[in-house]
């Protein structure tokens, strides 16, 4: 066990316990508005303070790590799925299927990413389900890519041919032989793939197309302070610190999970 | 002896760039059952590319003769769809080949890589395949079968990884087993446990052996037949004391000439 991995295991296990914890650690609703406190400063009763509609901060952060993390987590879920099935395929039969498969990679990393989940977003209803898909639809290319090459180099590896000449099918050895051996690297990609699909979603929420209001999230907590940033520096530093040390500790884990 | 395998005119051809190399020509063959075969010849005679074959494993570039057929239970092996061969293999024809170790897979326990074996061609439960693995453990004489079911291939020894390679290649009781140089890799002493295990098997089985070496002194302790092979076919086949007592292939007596010396060393 590795400091990197150490550091990251641990901030992501607070930030996780925190979210899923939020009703016990906060007195607030996230969506209670309160306009007897509006833009109060930190204080005991509400630790961040107060937004320009008398929401606890607090509240609203916790209850967005929900959203954040969980966007973070099914997109990548999605991604990787398609990734590793699309790349195994490839490395696997070779021939048609992977010329195929992998220049429609290369078409799909033509994009720009950012701009046709945008234009994707701004056409489709926005809701949470429809933005985890989106994200996880647009982010498979690398992990697909990284399983193709971990497969071609593994299918020539003796264990295979032994698994053949026991009488396992194709499918079975992709499945049971091919894939666990070529998780490592997977799983690398797959823990930046949270840190950026967390950033895509503040980003979108940002712009306004990501997750709606009142639903907190911490791209749109974000958005909500920058008219009152001047009097109330808390509700633009708060979220920016969670989604910075969010991404922080996936990138940790990730470093941490290379070395090991 | 009734016929167990027939390989009949067998040509195996590997394109290399633009360069075809004749590997195995026109090779004829055939196994009896219960008699035990050696395969016996120099490297890059062909020996090992004749036997992956047998159950068409031979890698992408090999081309196989259209006139070759390898007759197994009246069917002609290399006509049988993937999904048809996938029934003959390990359940019928077995492998076991040289280098242990790496012909295991890295992240499954031993447990886990024999029980997928026995579920694979048996209808049984998880549990059931699991108790078969015990036994099948202990029939290949490893002592302690349930620490080393929890094991992975790298901690155990060379020895050790193929008479778990051996259990799995034997855990669907095939008629035939093909034993590809299976003791090269091990030292004298492990070599000679694993001999003695595969002969002691083959009575309590009943397996049909067709073993490949270069080693004559192998040949000569567990073989009823040796077949001397020299660029890609069959120069001269045999009972052991009839190819000692009177070699008539140049190849054969150079090779017998070998033999002497190393054992009078």
């Amino acid at each position: 066990m590795n400091k990197s991995l150490l550091t990251g295991i641990l901030i992501i296990s607070v930030i996780g316990l925190a979210a899923l914890c939020a009703p016990v650690l906060t007195p607030h609703d996230p969506s209670n508005i309160d306009s007897n406190h509006i833009l109060m400063g930190p204080s005991p009763e509400h630790p961040l303070g107060t937004d320009g509609l008398g929401r606890d901060l607090l509240s609203r952060l916790l209850y967005g790590a929900r959203i954040s993390l969980s966007v973070g987590l099914i997109a990548v879920g999605i991604s990787t799925l398609l990734g590793i099935t699309l790349g195994a395929l490839a490395g696997y039969y070779g021939g048609i299927l992977d010329t195929c498969i992998m220049r429609f990679v290369d078409i799909m990393l033509c994009f720009p990413t950012f701009f046709l989940i945008l234009g994707v977003v701004a056409v489709l209803d926005q809701s949470l389900f429809n933005i985890m898909f989106i994200i996880g639809l647009t982010s498979w290319m690398g992990t697909a890519r990284l399983m193709r090459g971990e497969i071609l180099s593994l299918k020539e590896r003796e264990f295979v041919q032994a698994a053949v000449a026991i009488g396992a099918s194709p499918s079975r050895i992709i499945i049971r032989h091919l894939i666990p051996n070529a998780t490592g690297p997977v799983l690398v990609n797959a823990t930046l793939g949270i840190a950026s699909a967390i950033l895509i979603e503040s980003s979108l929420s940002f712009l306004g197309l990501g997750v709606q209001p009142p639903t907190p999230s911490w791209g749109n907590i974000l958005i909500e302070s920058k008219s009152t940033m001047a009097v109330a520096w808390w509700i633009t530093l708060f979220p920016g610190l969670a989604i910075l040390t969010t991404i922080m500790a996936f990138n940790f884990l990730a470093e941490g999970l290379k070395k090991s | 002896m009734p016929e167990l395998l027939r390989i009949k005119n067998l040509r195996v051809a590997f394109t290399v760039g633009k360069n075809t190399v004749q590997a195995v020509d026109w090779l004829n063959l055939t196994l009896e059952e219960g008699v035990t075969t050696v395969l016996a010849g120099e490297s890059g005679s062909g020996k090992s590319v004749t036997c992956l074959a047998v159950t068409k494993l031979l890698p992408e570039n090999a081309l196989v003769g259209p006139e070759s057929q390898i007759i197994f239970e009246n069917k002609n092996l290399l006509a049988l769809s993937p999904h048809e061969l996938t029934d003959i293999r390990g359940k019928k024809i077995a492998y076991v080949f040289q280098e242990p170790s790496s012909f295991l897979n890295p992240v499954f326990s031993i447990g886990d890589q024999i029980s997928e074996t026995v579920m694979l061609h048996q209808q049984v439960t998880r549990k059931k395949a699991e108790e078969e693995t015990l036994q099948l453990l202990s029939l290949v004489r490893i002592k302690e079968a349930r620490r080393v079911m929890h094991s992975y291939p790298h901690q155990l020894s060379g020895g050790m990884n193929q008479r778990v390679f051996l259990a799995m290649s034997l855990a669907c009781k095939p008629r035939l087993l093909i034993a590809d140089e299976p003791t090269t890799a091990l030292d004298v002493t492990t070599e000679s446990a694993i001999l003695a295990l595969l002969m002691e098997l083959k009575k309590t089985l009943g397996f049909t052996l067709l073993f490949i070496t270069h080693n004559l002194s192998i040949a000569v302790r567990i073989a009823d037949r040796i077949c001397i092979m020299h660029r890609g076919a069959i120069v001269e086949d045999n009972t052991v004391d009839a190819i000692f007592a009177s070699p008539h292939h140049t190849h054969t007596q150079e090779l017998i000439a070998a033999y002497k010396t190393i054992g009078s060393l």
